[in-house]
């Protein structure tokens, strides 16, 4: 587990697939260690990657960015991104920014593994 | 109207010299609400709005701030403070020898650990968020005013702040650039709920954005409530306000040439 002071990262082993599950507040000072677990993912071109948020309590611009930047870097071998049990605040801000036509976006951890 | 309190004013007393240009203010600003601070030139707006950013302290006075008093707060903890609160000022204040997109990732710089790819994205969705997409590498003097301000308040929202603070965003624009600049305003209201304290004399930015309203005269507060408050008003300096009709000659012709004269 990876934490710092409004946020920590949880690993889950769900039938083999590995979900990066954080909880509390996605912000300018917690999105870095989401960056760095995404990139770990990235760099080893894992797909799909699947990212539970059911415990987070809010998302900046930050947040938003580092699912951006994680997309982006797996276009070019074709990676899922793949984004589970969203909170209906944290949903909004997805809608505003209309990513929620780019994301793959699932109700539960196991859609996001049939999808 | 329920309203919850973002700002709290209480006995605000200031001076520029000896003379007292804010004359023991006290009220509230609600929460994620349009508050607008109106009144002629020279009332005391931007002094007030100065104060609530914690540019000026007060020679009396508190401000709090969900709870916390800023007028009392030491260097560090208000920087850490003013994190939460973006600025629009007057001139739009960005710095002329860099781009735009430097212009807007210069808070995220100072103030943040974040990678160079995440600034670059948060400042495409900040200059996209005021209609500046693709103007990222234009400087500021390549830029209409309108355009300027634009750029401002994408600066302004960088760090996702709480507050925004905007201090006479129509100045020096058209009536249909001013127009648009509020109808972004609205728009960022909606969409993040923020809470929002707009100084200005513009009658139509006042009836298009304000939920709330506090109007100055001479430094002392001589109106605060809901718009349709203000408009309901039968205070003969708001109708005065609100009608645009001059105030009367302070002084008689004979007066006026005894002070000139100084006899």
């Amino acid at each position: 587990m990876v934490t710092c002071t409004s946020m920590k990262i949880e690993l889950i082993n769900r039938n083999g697939v590995v979900v990066i599950s954080p909880s509390g507040e996605i912000d300018m000072y917690s999105s870095p260690l989401l960056r760095k677990e995404l990139i770990s993912f990235t760099k080893k071109k894992i797909s799909p990657v699947i990212v539970a948020l059911r415990d987070v309590t809010y998302i900046d611009s930050s947040g938003i960015a580092t699912f951006v930047e994680a997309l982006k870097r797996m276009m070019p071998y074709n990676g899922k991104l793949k984004i589970a049990e969203i909170p209906e605040s944290i949903m909004k801000i997805f809608n505003f920014s209309k990513l929620d036509k780019v994301f793959d976006m699932y109700e539960s951890i196991d859609d996001a593994i049939k999808g | 109207m329920q309203m919850e309190t973002a700002i709290e004013v209480n006995g605000l007393i200031t001076y520029y010299g000896k003379r007292e240009v804010l004359k023991n203010l006290s009220f509230s600003i609600p929460q994620s609400m349009t508050t607008v601070i109106v009144g002629g030139s020279g009332c005391g707006k931007t002094t007030l709005l100065k104060h609530l950013i914690a540019l000026l302290k007060p020679a009396k006075g508190t401000i709090n701030i969900h709870g916390k008093d800023i007028t009392k707060m030491n260097e560090t903890t208000l920087i850490e403070f003013k994190k939460k609160m973006g600025v629009l000022f007057q001139g739009a204040a960005l710095l002329n020898s860099m781009t735009l997109a430097d212009n807007v990732a210069l808070p995220l710089r100072e103030h943040t650990q974040l990678k160079q790819p995440i600034i670059d994205i948060i400042v495409r969705m900040k200059l996209d968020l005021v209609g500046l997409t693709g103007f990222d590498t234009y400087y500021p003097a390549q830029l209409s005013g309108g355009m300027k301000k634009r750029a401002g308040i994408a600066r302004a929202m960088a760090m996702d702040p709480e507050f925004l603070f905007f201090d006479e965003p129509s100045a020096g624009l058209d009536p249909v650039t001013a127009a648009g600049l509020d109808e972004l305003i609205i728009k960022l209201h909606k969409a993040f709920k923020l809470t929002l304290v707009v100084v200005t004399h513009e009658l139509p930015s006042i009836f298009k954005i304000a939920d709330y309203v506090i109007m100055l005269d001479a430094g002392t507060i001589i109106f605060i409530g809901t718009i349709e408050e203000l408009k309901a008003s039968t205070s003969p300096k708001v109708k005065m306000f609100l009608q645009r009709q001059a105030e009367e000659e302070p002084y008689r012709p004979e007066d006026y040439f005894k002070i000139i004269s100084g006899s």
